[in-house]
Order: structure tokens, then C-alpha cells, then sequence
């Protein structure tokens, strides 16, 4: 799998590369960017001005005017920073004009590689004093007033206690990083348990694994645990926003009172229980209905198109409820709203301002100023906020408050600077659905691909149709149904035709239009259908076959065209007909010599011929039910997908159905023997894939040595 | 008999005839490598020395003019330049005055003392790395001859067998260094690659007070004052001419690591109190890097220089077959260097400068007054014109089909003129207007014929003619000719690509297997003669330059080799060929050697790459060519979060307000890769542009066409420039309003003193 992704991301930095290449004939190129819900990197305007790097505390101290591994950073309501100095053992206070006025060594005695702080509105500070095994509770003068030291509890293993970082909640609750959850501590310090665990959800090789090892083995399979949590910061909302390694649900997190992360998912169904099927449904089913469900917080690439999987290593959350995070392996800057859609991304990894070796924290002061900290660097970046991202700003908090007519206005100022920023577009058609301008609101969200807010927009201005036009929809309704009706019974009838004038003229082969009515009659008797062949094999047309799997692939080909927008499976833009050939066919072709290979060994008495006949009708659902289905589509939004998925998938159900039957029927098998033989054809299917798979890469590796024998060749002798 | 034998042992007999066949091939392969091998004498005996590095010797005066006076130290190899008319001595090596010599440890002491410093490769030893050795520790054998107005002196690093010559001459106000490369001797199995020159000239302590200028982007300032605001650990700031020394598409390609490393003109400044030396490489720069060390990189000395590379250098990477990367066990990299020396003659000028002239921007100055005295800088501003508009206009791109690509017009070439007609009938008389992408196909990298979506040759015959009719107005047909795809009509991979000197060509593969070709400098200037022919019919439209101007680099092609400074020069005649044909040329940006021809210079760069040593950018390129050449920067106005602030830049750059615009919406180019004209459409930006330049052109008028004389930062966000004719223009960046020389600047404004407007 991971080779897999490989080659995606190989793909995206070519992609990468050929911009750099447009790029060298485009003017100047601001590296700021937005990735929607794929990865393509859209270029934004310059959001953030690198105004001031703070690399040491000046002349407050004589020695040790460099930072060394600083792990924290802090601004508190006053816009007072505090540097969190773990090399150094202190804690560094300045004030808004970037002047040190305090450094604070330890209270009662020295700190040892602290590594959180959180500071409350009276000042008073709370320091993790890691190596020590304690958190510090100081008053704004850096005098002792309490610590907590490891909490005794019957939930607690006894397990040291490194503290790192840490929120103190209004109510006076310590909440601290612990692991894969968060733990909370009242003032008297005793433990008031866990907080925000994620769900571990189900695995089948674990439970197999249960199932069937001994009790030996079972000592052996470690124990799964949720993932780690790395950060959190307290929101001006009272929410506690955190970083996890979880990639399940997501790496950002906004925990309500009781834990629940309310934040965008991965997933849709969210924290419900979670079991293979569901799973199946959610993941195999919906997913392949519906584009548009790739999103993940920050980039599983980084700037050389190198796979990783982000680390969110600090989040700060502004009042405006703008969440801003740093990735530790790529150096960017992820700027999300509430709704976790990409306001804008930056920074990256390198030597020139406003990059960085490897931030260690982030905060956010009261006029939008991003102070970043780098550990490696040992140093604070000043990030101001341009005029653009600034009216960003001011759109969603606009639209978040219900003033949509403001927010309306600011995201036109948005797109006057960015006519292609997407979230602006989004802005302006949830607006128009506000203001029930559903026909503008469709357009706008059609733009950018935004299928939620266009299925929104679709269903109302479906009903607002419908109300205006009743009589005359419901007169197009009811001829539409009998011309149905109509062409269904003219199918029936045609399907009949083919059928009974091939079974009767037992001395004429069949003729390739009666083969088709003949094909279509599988919708109605498949096995009849199938028995006439077996009975028959002789007079078969074998062209027949092969213009079905002509017509299922128009059929897919039209259907990418036709289908409504929010229930396409890609994007038009991203369809390969060579792939979706492949995808098409794969499993009927490679059936063929599949099932023919292992019903021959076991007193099958299928021939090539017939297989090839029967294979090519198991395409006759997917061409009879993606016809109407894409035209009626244009009726039905996402909202309507699962059912709309139900009809797509009972393609593939009938499919393989009638791969079943044929099978039972042509080789005249018991229903055991068949489920076996399904099986066997299955395997040998997958090993017919290994071979050819192996084939190409071995031809690859073949082909690639002879090239470079040439090369060596010419090198040296030409 | 015989005949049954052969035919029994007929296989045999061709297997041994092949075998035989390929043993003499290899015997004369070898003798042939071996004779292209570089040869170096086996037995090298190292001579007896005569130097004592504990003697500091005398300086001893061998030069005088008016202006300069010459030293030199038998002991040392080292000389000093007295400036006589402010008697301030400019050391080459560092003294016990200069710094505490004895508190460093030798190896750095040595250094401190070095004149020169040279870099060689072990010829016997395949996977050697570099080895640097310095003058201040491993010169034994030091002699020396006077010359006219001055001595030549020779480093005999024995040790290692090379003996490098450098001579100082004193020639009027300047102090001229030349490397003889001619003069170079290896005696040993070491080639010699690199010499530092001087690098501790002028080197002083943060102290002094004063900056180090460097040609980063537009030019750059470190500042010894600012010495404690740096990061603990800094990094130091190299800059080849034109072109990074390996040459690579990765370099080539990527802003990152070209704006790192690349510089447009090959000079330095360091400024020590009221005492400013500037240094210019003026003959041979193509094979030289500045290299910038501020206080704190292991010394706390700033100092400045130049490295010469003298040979070529490659790095080999060893492609591993069992893994299929280059970074395995077996892979790695190894160093291969050319059998020859780079030929040409070096020499670096030095000027002085003192007094209220010690800055960068007297610096820029005299440098403009070297390049226009030589030639090397024309001037094609007619004083009294109006100052043109910039624009750029995107004409056509490709979006990828399922199927097929789609083309997509932006801008045809009716539009072109639709647009120059609007914005001439609201008083845009003038302008500079560079249409890119409008090749068949929007592919960059032919040249001809137009497309047919945008009118095509017609198209291109009436824009012609209504330029006729509209002398204000240039057009330039922007070109790419640098680079080729394996699409592009009409190239032989042999004959035409650019090779690098391990016979391999320089191109990259894409993702979608396009392979992209850097061009042999013939064969660029032959795309461009035939591209002269074509334009032929449409006299009035000038020539873009999109890359061309932007690269200089060896090739070693066997069919047409270049060096790197063959290479400037081809690349001078291709825009002079253009210049003789009646056309107007435009550069993009542009290196020095662009000036010479460029008629307006487009996205001229006016920033620096941003490293943390850098404390400031300073538009010396601007001020070079300021007056001289029109010229528009890299940032446009509809492309900026914030217009006003572009303003402004374009202010303090002295540059003509540009836009980049499409006629039809950029919501086209979703999709396309030209993402990053994030707002173009002409419609929505007209009234914009129009307001833009009547603001320029009523403010701004009076300086167009003058040199810009002096850039001051006066404090954070607040700057003034001063032109020729008296002009001071304040600029202030900040939120507040700032007072300055009694001048009241409101925020995000700039004030003009002493202009028209009174």
C-alpha cells in the first residue's frame, strides 16, 4: 500500500516540479497556498509578513542571551510572551514590544528541562516542570504558590510523571497532556480522571488474531492503544483544542465538556461503533459514489513529494475562532476555520525568513500576529497578517456570526485580490443560500467543487421548482413515467424476440442483433438465459460479447459526462478512460481465463467460448441500471446518495450473480461445488494479477538495465 | 579440409573474432582515457621553503598614485592600500589590531593571515574530497617581483605543488588584482579548483560601525550593528555569478535554490566607519562567487570576498543498480574535475570611497560609471518621455482534457490592442507591454507560429500595424529559448542540448515523461535568428527575453564548446543580432551582461532571498541602472495582498507601475498551473490601472529618466530616496505617520520634495 501511495505522490512532484517550471515564466510567487479537499496545491496571495525574529532576549542577561531548544511559547490577554527556554531552564517573559522584562529560573527550586506553560488572566503562571515531576503554580512575580505532583488514583498505573503541556480552564481544572489522553486535575490537585480518549475502533486481523492464537501467542501481540496526543491550547470559546498522532478521526481536535471531538472528521459517522460492515459501507460504498471525501488535515507529502504523515506539534486558536496549526516534518503553517476548511498554508523548511528548521510552538497575540517558535533555530518569527488573509478573516467570522450580507461583501474584497479563492466562492454561495438564492448559490459552489453547499442549495431550489412549475412537472412526471413504462415493455418484448427466435431456429446462428435482444433478456430470466447458451454453445456470436464490453464502457464514459455534479465518483478533470477501461473490465475478462482454468480441472464443461458470452452479460445490470440512473441523477443531490449507492452497487451485485449462475449453470455444478469453485476462479484471478504484475515490473527493471548498459555504452564509446 | 574445419568451428571462430575485436577496442580506449586522463608527475619532491610565519614583517610601499599608495609585505605575501585622501589603510590580512590573533586557535590564526587561500583534489584518489590550505600556513615558498605600479607576488603552496601567482597594481583611484591563470603551476598529483581571494580585505569587528553590502536579489546589507540580533548560529551567503556553479535543473528551476545562490552582478561592499571599499569583478567574473561571512560565523570578524574557480568541478553520483537510487551503500558521490583550467584573465578592481560617498549607494554610482565608461550599461531613456506603464498579458494556455488538451485564449491579439485603445483613450500613452504564452499550443518552448484561437499571424499583422500608428507603445513577443522539452520542433539531442563535463546531458525528467534540455549556446542563438525571419513581416514588436538573460553557464558539448564566459558572451551577440535587426529587446530581470542591450528590463527583482544574516535589501541594481533603462519589478499591482504596498515598493525602486493582467476572467486559468494570477481580469482591474499611472505620472515624472542617487533607510519603514536633479522622494511602509528632514509622511504614503508638483 504504501508503495502505492508512493507512486501518487511521485506523480505530485512532478506536479509540484511543473509549476515551478510555469512558475519561472510568471512573475513573482508568493509560496503561500491553499490544498482543498485534494491535494493540489492552489496558489493564494502573501498572507503573512515575516515583521520581526526575535533570536535573543538582549541585554537583560549578561550570559546566555540565546535561547537553547526553547520547547513553549505563551501570550497571554496583555500580549505578554512567555518562552518556555527547556535548554536553559527558565522561563523568559516579554513584553508586547518584544523586550525582555523577566526570566524566571524556578520559584522554590530551579526548573529541569521545563517544557509547557499556560499563564491565566491574573498572570499567574503554570509551568511544567517536567524533569521535576511536577507542574508549578507561580504568581505573576514568579513566587512560589503551589505544585502538583503526581495525582494518586485508582485509574493510575503508577507511571512517572512527566508533565509537558498543559491548559488551566476557567473552572480552575488543570488539563495536561498524558499519553493518548488528556488529564484533568482539580485544584487540590487530585485526579478528575481522563479526558478525550479516542476511540480505538475495530480491527479484524486483532480480532482473528483472538480468535485463534494460543494463549502463548497472545502474550505476545501488543496491546493496541488510541494515539498520543502532542498539543493543546484552550479556545476563547471554552473548547480545548488539541494535536494527535490519531489519523482515524483527525490530528485536529475541538473537545467540547465532556471530551467529544466536534471538530471536522475523517470520517462521517464520527465516534458511533464502529464494525466491519459499517465500515464497508462507509469506506467501499459511499466513498466510491461520492468524489469529495478525501479531506486530512495538512499534506501527507512534503515539498520534494516525499510521503509523510503530518505532526501537528502546536495549535493556537484566535478569537475569531481562526485555528492555526505547525507540522513538524514540512514546517508548515495550516490555517483552518471552524469548519476545518484551509484558510491558507505557508512556511515550509529552510534557511530564508519565515521558514524554519523545526517549530516547536505557536501562539497567537490580540492583533493576529503568529509568533512561531523554533527550537532548532532558537528563535520567535513574527508573522503579521496582510490586508488579504485579514478580510479572510472578517468573511468567516461574518458568516460564523449570521451577518451574511457583511460577509457577502468581504468575500467579494477577497476574491477582488484572489478570483480563484475557493473558500471565498464557498463563502458567497452559502450566503446565497442564506439569502435562498438557490440557482446563484448552485453556481457558485459548481465553481469550486463544493458538493455539501451545492446539494444544500439544490434540494431547496428543487422545491422551489417544483412549487412554481407543479402542474406542468407533475404533467412532465407523468409522461416521463409512461414513456417508461413504454420502452420497458418494448424491451421486454424486443428481449422476449431475441430470446425465443434464437432458442427456436435451431440451425441458424445467432445474429448479432438478436444477440443483444438475446443478452438483455438476462434482466428478465438469467437463468433461461444462461441455459440457452449452455444448450446452444455452437450457434453463439461472438461479437456479441465484445459489443458489450464496448457499450458497458461508453456507458461509463457517459455516464462521468452526465452525471449530476455533487454525486460524481471523480472529478471530470481527473478521469483516465485507459483506467477506467481497466477498472471496468478487470474482473469479467480476467474471469474468463480464470474460471475456465479451474472448471476445466474439475469436471467443469465450460468452454472458453460460452465463459467469454456469459462474462460479457454480467455487464448487462451496469449498462441497464447506469443508463436511467445518470439521467436521473440530475434530480438527486448527495443527500440522496445512499440510496443512490444502493442502485449503483446492485450493478455489481448483479454482476457477480450472474458470474455465479453462469458458472453453476454452464458446468452443470451442485450450489457447493459452484461456492467452491467461486472461490477457487477468485484465487486464481488474483494469482493471474501477481503474474502479470510481476511480468511488468520484472520487464521494467529488464528494460531499465539495457538502458543503461546503452548509456554506459555511448558514455564511454561514442 | 580446411573448409570442413571452419565450418565445424564456425561459432567458435566468430566468438574469437568478437573477443579479439573488442580487446583492441579496449586497449586503444584505455590508452585513449589514459591520455585524456589529467597527468600529474609522480615523483614530486617538495622544495626547501623560505618562509618564517612567526616574522610579521614590514609593509613596505611599492605602488603610488594621487590617490592610493601601495604596501607590500616580503613576510607575509600581503599588501595594504593607504587611501591618501583620507590616509585610511585597507589591510588585506587581519593584524593583532585588527583582531586578538593569540587567543584563536592556529588553524584560524593561519587563515586570519592568509592573502589567498586555494582548494585542490587529489588526482590519485577517485573519492577524495577537497582539501583548502592557506596562506598563513602552508605557502613556504613565497617570491616576488615588482612591477609597473605595483608587484607580482607567487604562493608556492608546496606541500601540495601548486605555485599561484596573483598580481596588484595600483591604476589610477583603484587597486586592480589580477590571477594570471597561465601563470598557475601544479607540480603534483594535486589540481588546484579554487582560489579565495583576499577574503580578510577589510575584514573589521562589529565595532567599527558600517555594513557589509552583498549582491543578493537587488542587493543586501548586513549590518555590524545588528550583529546581536542575528541567531547564535549563522549561516554564511554565497552567490555565483549569473548562474549557480553546478549546473543542474535543480538549480536551474528551483526559486529556492536559485535565489540562494545566484547573483546578477559580480561585486561587493564593505563600508568600515566612514570608510567604504567596493570591489568589482570585472574581467573572468563568470567563474566567481562572493562569499559572505558576517561577525559570529566561528570568528566575530566580518568579512567579505571573492572565490575564483579555476577548474571545473563535478559531483559524480554513483547509481546504485541493485536499489535503483544513488543514495545506497554502493551509490554515494564522488568529485570529478576537468583535465584543464578554465582559461581567461581575472581581475578584480577595488575602489575606495569616503566621506558622505561611503554607502551603497555611492558605491552603485561608481559602478554605473564603470559600466557606462566600458560600455556595458546603455541608455536607452529619452529625457522628456513619458513614463511608460508596464503590462504583461498572459495570451493563451492548455488545460489537460480527459482526451484531449483544451486551449484556452486569455488575451488575443485584438484584445491587445482593445486593451492598449482603452487605457489610451484615458491618458495611458505609454507603455511596455510583454505578451507571453502566445505560441501555437501555449507552449513556451517553440517559437512560432502564433496561435490560431488568438488571430493568429493576422492577428499579429494588425497589432503590428496599430503600433504604428501608436509610437508610445512597445510590444515585446516574449520567447523562452534557454530551455526545450523533447516536444520541441526541430532540435538534435546531440548537437543541441548542453552537456556538463562528464559527457552527460543537463535535462530532467517530468512526471508525465517530458524531458526538459538546457541549450547549447548555438543552437539558442539559432532558434533566435530564426525567429528574427519569422518576425520579419512584423517590424515594430520587440523581443522578450524570458530566459536567456537569466543563466550563463559552461558547456561541453563537443560539437560547440562554451565556457561560461563564451557563453555571456554569445548570449550578448543573440541580443545584439536582435538589436541590429531593428528590434527592441526586453530582458527578464537580467544579469549585468543584460545591460548592455536590454532596452527595458521587466520583473526586475527587488527583494533578497531572506537569509538571517541579511538585514535589509537595497535596490542597488536599481540605482545602477536607474535613469537609463525603464525597467518594472517582480511584484505586480493586481498580484499583491495589498496594492498600496506595492505602490510603495515601486516607489523606492524608482520602477514604473506594472500590471499582469488576461482580458478574460482568471477563473479560466483554474486548473491550468497559472493559479498564480490570482486576480487579472483587464475589466475588473481598468479603472485601477488607469488611476495607478495618472497618480505615477503626475507625482512621479520628474525623476523618471533621472539617476537615483542615494537610498537611505532612515529607521524601520521609513525610507528616502534622492535623484540626480535634486528630487528627494520619503517613503514610509509603517501604520503611523513619521516626520522626517521636517518632512511629514503620512502612513502607507510616500511624499515627493522638490518635484513638479509646486
Amino acid at each position: 500500500m504504501k508503495s502505492l501511495k508512493r507512486i501518487g505522490i511521485g506523480l505530485l512532484a512532478g506536479i509540484t516540479c511543473m509549476l515551478s517550471v510555469s512558475q519561472t515564466a510568471m512573475a513573482a510567487v508568493s509560496d503561500n497556498y491553499v490544498t482543498g479537499d485534494n491535494n493540489y496545491r492552489q496558489p493564494v496571495p502573501q498572507s503573512y509578513n515575516v515583521v520581526r525574529t526575535i533570536n535573543n532576549i538582549g541585554d537583560y542577561e549578561d550570559k546566555m542571551q540565546y535561547f537553547s531548544n526553547p520547547q513553549d511559547l505563551f501570550v497571554d490577554h496583555n500580549d505578554d510572551i512567555y518562552v518556555v527556554d527547556t535548554g536553559n531552564n527558565r522561563v523568559v517573559k516579554m513584553n508586547s514590544n518584544y523586550e525582555t522584562v523577566n526570566v524566571f529560573y524556578g520559584p522554590d527550586k530551579a526548573f529541569k528541562s521545563p517544557q509547557g506553560i499556560y499563564v491565566d488572566e491574573d498572570g499567574d503562571m503554570y509551568v511544567s516542570d517536567t524533569e521535576n515531576r511536577r507542574i508549578v503554580h507561580m504568581d505573576p512575580e514568579g513566587k512560589f504558590v503551589e505544585e502538583f505532583l503526581n495525582p494518586e488514583s485508582s485509574l493510575e498505573t503508577g507511571n512517572v510523571f512527566s508533565p509537558t503541556k498543559l491548559i488551566v480552564s476557567k473552572t480552575g481544572y488543570i488539563y495536561v497532556v498524558r499519553g493518548e489522553n488528556i488529564m484533568a486535575l482539580d485544584g487540590n490537585g487530585d485526579f478528575r480522571g481522563y479526558y478525550g480518549q479516542t476511540n480505538i475502533g475495530y480491527d479484524l486481523t486483532e480480532a482473528l488474531m483472538r480468535i485463534f492464537a494460543s494463549e502463548e501467542q497472545k502474550k505476545f501481540i501488543s496491546k493496541r492503544l488510541a494515539s498520543s496526543y502532542i498539543n493543546l491550547t484552550l479556545g476563547d470559546d471554552g473548547m480545548i483544542y488539541a494535536t494527535s498522532m490519531e489519523r482515524e478521526e483527525g490530528e485536529i481536535k475541538k473537545l467540547n465538556s465532556i471530551g467529544t471531538n466536534i471538530y471536522r472528521k475523517y470520517k462521517t459517522v464520527g465516534n458511533a461503533i464502529r464494525n466491519p460492515i459499517t465500515d464497508f459501507i462507509n469506506n467501499k460504498i459511499l466513498k466510491s459514489v461520492v468524489a469529495g471525501n478525501t479531506f486530512k488535515f495538512g499534506e501527507y507529502f512534503n515539498d520534494d513529494g516525499m510521503y509523510i504523515e503530518p505532526i501537528f506539534t502546536d495549535i493556537c486558536v484566535d478569537e475569531e475562532g481562526i485555528v492555526t496549526v505547525i507540522e513538524q516534518l514540512n514546517g508548515k503553517v495550516y490555517q483552518y476555520d471552524q469548519d476545518g476548511r484551509m484558510l491558507v498554508a505557508f512556511g515550509g523548511l529552510g534557511e530564508r525568513k519565515g521558514s524554519f528548521t523545526r517549530a516547536s510552538a505557536i501562539d497567537v497575540d490580540s492583533k493576529g500576529n503568529l509568533l512561531i517558535l523554533d527550537r532548532i533555530n532558537a528563535n520567535i518569527q513574527v508573522f503579521e497578517p496582510t490586508e488579504f488573509i485579514n478580510l479572510v478573516h472578517a468573511a468567516t467570522s461574518a458568516y460564523n456570526n449570521g451577518d451574511y450580507s457583511g460577509s457577502y461583501d468581504l468575500w467579494r474584497r477577497v476574491l477582488a485580490i484572489d478570483e480563484n479563492y475557493d473558500l471565498a466562492h464557498v463563502g458567497i454561495a452559502r450566503t446565497y443560500y442564506k439569502q435562498e438564492q438557490y440557482k446563484l448559490s448552485m453556481e457558485e459552489s459548481q465553481l469550486v467543487g463544493d458538493r455539501d453547499t451545492y446539494t444544500m442549495a439544490f434540494d431547496e431550489y428543487k422545491y422551489v421548482v417544483l412549487r412554481q412549475y407543479f402542474v406542468l412537472i407533475l404533467f412532465i412526471a407523468v409522461l416521463i413515467i409512461a414513456v417508461v413504462i413504454v420502452l420497458f415493455l418494448l424491451f421486454n418484448k424486443y428481449a422476449k424476440k431475441g430470446y425465443w427466435s434464437y432458442l427456436n431456429n435451431k440451425d441458424k446462428k445467432m445474429g448479432v442483433g438478436q444477440g443483444i435482444m438475446y443478452s438483455f433478456y438476462t434482466m428478465l430470466h438469467p437463468i433461461d438465459t444462461l441455459e440457452g447458451i449452455r444448450y446452444n454453445r455452437a450457434r453463439i456470436n461472438m461479437a456479441v460479447p465484445f459489443i458489450l464490453f464496448i457499450t458497458a464502457f461508453v456507458v461509463r464514459m457517459a455516464y462521468l459526462y452526465i452525471v449530476h455534479f455533487p454525486l460524481a465518483s471523480i472529478e471530470l478533470e481527473d478521469v483516465n478512460p485507459v483506467f477506467e477501461a481497466v477498472k471496468l473490465w478487470i474482473v469479467p475478462v480476467s474471469w474468463i481465463p480464470a474460471s475456465f482454468m479451474a472448471t476445466s480441472i474439475s469436471g467443469g464443461e465450460s468452454k472458453i467460448r460460452e465463459i467469454t458470452f456469459t462474462s460479457a452479460l454480467s455487464l448487462v445490470p451496469f449498462i441497464v441500471i447506469n443508463t436511467p440512473l445518470m439521467f436521473l441523477s440530475n434530480i438527486l443531490s448527495k443527500s440522496q446518495r445512499s440510496w443512490y449507492g444502493v442502485f449503483s452497487t446492485l450493478a455489481y451485485v448483479g454482476l457477480f450473480l450472474i458470474l455465479f449462475m453462469a458458472m453453476m449453470i454452464l458446468n452443470n455444478y451442485t450450489l457447493k461445488k459452484t461456492v467452491g469453485m467461486m472461490f477457487m476462479s477468485a484465487f486464481l484471478m488474483l494469482v493471474l494479477w501477481l503474474v502479470i504484475l510481476l511480468c511488468y515490473v520484472l520487464t521494467g527493471r529488464m528494460i531499465q538495465f539495457v538502458i543503461a548498459i546503452i548509456e554506459e555504452f555511448k558514455l564511454n564509446f561514442l | 579440409m580446411v573448409k570442413q574445419f571452419l565450418k565445424e568451428r564456425l561459432g567458435t571462430i566468430i566468438i574469437l573474432l568478437i573477443v579479439i575485436v573488442f580487446v583492441i577496442w579496449g586497449f586503444f580506449s584505455i590508452n585513449e582515457a589514459k591520455n585524456n586522463a589529467i597527468t600529474f608527475v609522480e615523483d614530486y619532491v617538495e622544495p626547501e621553503g623560505n618562509v618564517d610565519f612567526n616574522d610579521p614583517g614590514t609593509y613596505v610601499s611599492v605602488a603610488k598614485t594621487d590617490r592610493l599608495e601601495l604596501f607590500y609585505n616580503e613576510a607575509k605575501g600581503a599588501i595594504q592600500v593607504k587611501d591618501l585622501e583620507s590616509n585610511y589603510v585597507w589591510k588585506s590580512i587581519c593584524d593583532n589590531e585588527v583582531y586578538d590573533l593569540k587567543n584563536i586557535n592556529k588553524q584560524w590564526s593561519a587563515y586570519l593571515q592568509s592573502p589567498i587561500t586555494i582548494t585542490y583534489n587529489d588526482l590519485k584518489k577517485r573519492d577524495s574530497g577537497p582539501r583548502q590550505v592557506f596562506a598563513g600556513r602552508d605557502c613556504k615558498l613565497l617570491s616576488y617581483e615588482n612591477i609597473a605600479n605595483g608587484v607580482s607576488v607567487t604562493y608556492g603552496f608546496t606541500g601540495a605543488g601548486i605555485y599561484i601567482t596573483v598580481e596588484y597594481v595600483l591604476d589610477d583611484d583603484q587597486l586592480v588584482v589580477r590571477v594570471p591563470v597561465e601563470k598557475i603551476r601544479e607540480d603534483s598529483k594535486y589540481a588546484v579548483t579554487t582560489i579565495e581571494l583576499m577574503p580578510y580585505m577589510g575584514a573589521s569587528m562589529n565595532d567599527v560601525g558600517g555594513y557589509l553590502f552583498y549582491p543578493d536579489g537587488s542587493g543586501a546589507i548586513t549590518t555590524y550593528e545588528k550583529a546581536d540580533t542575528r541567531p547564535s548560529q549563522i549561516k554564511l551567503g554565497t552567490y555565483y555569478t549569473y548562474t549557480n556553479k553546478f549546473v543542474n535543473f535543480q538549480n536551474l528551476w528551483y526559486s529556492d535554490n536559485y535565489s540562494r545562490y545566484t547573483s546578477s552582478m559580480p561585486v561587493y561592499g564593505i563600508k568600515n566607519g566612514d570608510h567604504a571599499l567596493f570591489a568589482a569583478f570585472t574581467k573572468g567574473g563568470e567563474n566567481s562567487a562572493v562569499m559572505v561571512y558576517p561577525s559570529g560565523y566561528v570568528v566575530n570578524l566580518n568579512h567579505i570576498g571573492f572565490e575564483l574557480y579555476v577548474r571545473n568541478i563535478y559531483n559524480v553520483d554513483m547509481y546504485s543498480m541493485s536499489t535503483g537510487t544513488d543514495t545506497a551503500a554502493t551509490g554515494g558521490s564522488v568529485q570529478r574535475i576537468d583535465k584543464t583550467l578554465i582559461p581567461g584573465e581575472r581581475e578584480v578592481r577595488f575602489f575606495f570611497l569616503n566621506g558622505e560617498k561611503a554607502n551603497y549607494s555611492g558605491m552603485a554610482s561608481l559602478y554605473r560609471d564603470y559600466l557606462v565608461e566600458n560600455n556595458l550599461l546603455k541608455n536607452t531613456v529619452v529625457t522628456g518621455e513619458n513614463m511608460p506603464l508596464a503590462l504583461r498579458l498572459l495570451m493563451g494556455v492548455t488545460k489537460d482534457g480527459m482526451i484531449f488538451d483544451e486551449y484556452i485564449p486569455m488575451t488575443d491579439f485584438e484584445q491587445v490592442q482593445e486593451i492598449m485603445e482603452r487605457l489610451g483613450t484615458q491618458g495611458v500613452t505609454n507603455m511596455e507591454v510583454v505578451l507571453s504564452s502566445w505560441m501555437k499550443g501555449s507552449s513556451d518552448y517553440e517559437t512560432w507560429p502564433p496561435a490560431n484561437q488568438l488571430g493568429g499571424k493576422g492577428g499579429m499583422k494588425d497589432l503590428n500595424e496599430y503600433l504604428a500608428s501608436n509610437p508610445g507603445c512597445q510590444v515585446y513577443l516574449a520567447n523562452e529559448l534557454t530551455f526545450a522539452t523533447s516536444n520541441t520542433s526541430g532540435l538534435s539531442e546531440d548537437r543541441d542540448v548542453a552537456y556538463d563535463g562528464l559527457n552527460v546531458e543537463i535535462s530532467t525528467k517530468m512526471f508525465d515523461g517530458t524531458i526538459y534540455y538546457l541549450l547549447n549556446p548555438l543552437a539558442i542563438q539559432r532558434r533566435n535568428t530564426q525567429f528574427l525571419n519569422n518576425l520579419e513581416k512584423y517590424d515594430l514588436l520587440g523581443v522578450a527575453y524570458s530566459d536567456v538573460t537569466n543563466y550563463a553557464y559552461a558547456d561541453f558539448n563537443e560539437n560547440a564548446p562554451f565556457t561560461k564566459a563564451e557563453t555571456v558572451e554569445k548570449f550578448k551577440e543573440i541580443m545584439n543580432d536582435t538589436v541590429s535587426a531593428g528590434r527592441k529587446v526586453a530582458s527578464n530581470g537580467g544579469h549585468q551582461f543584460a545591460f548592455g542591450q536590454a532596452d527595458y528590463l521587466y520583473n526586475l527583482v527587488e527583494d533578497n532571498y531572506g537569509l538571517a544574516i541579511t538585514d535589509y535589501p537595497v535596490p542597488f541594481i536599481q540605482m545602477v541602472v536607474s535613469g537609463l533603462i525603464p525597467y518594472s519589478t517582480e511584484g505586480a499591482g493586481n498580484l499583491s495582498y495589498d496594492l498600496q504596498v506595492q505602490k510603495l515598493k515601486w516607489v523606492e525602486c524608482g520602477s514604473i507601475p506594472y500590471f499582469n493582467l488576461t482580458y478574460e476572467s482568471a477563473l479560466k486559468l483554474r486548473d491550468t498551473g497559472y493559479e498564480s494570477l490570482f486576480s487579472s481580469t483587464f475589466d475588473d482591474w481598468e479603472g485601477v490601472v488607469v488611476d495607478t499611472y495618472k497618480e505615477f505620472k503626475e507625482n512621479l515624472s520628474c525623476v523618471y529618466g533621472q539617476q537615483m542617487v542615494e537610498h537611505t533607510v532612515l529607521q524601520d519603514d521609513l525610507v528616502r530616496v534622492k535623484y540626480a536633479n535634486g528630487v528627494a522622494v520619503y517613503i514610509n511602509y509603517g501604520d503611523a505617520e513619521v516626520t522626517a528632514d521636517k518632512v511629514a509622511v503620512p502612513a502607507k504614503s510616500y511624499v515627493v520634495v522638490g518635484g513638479g508638483e509646486q
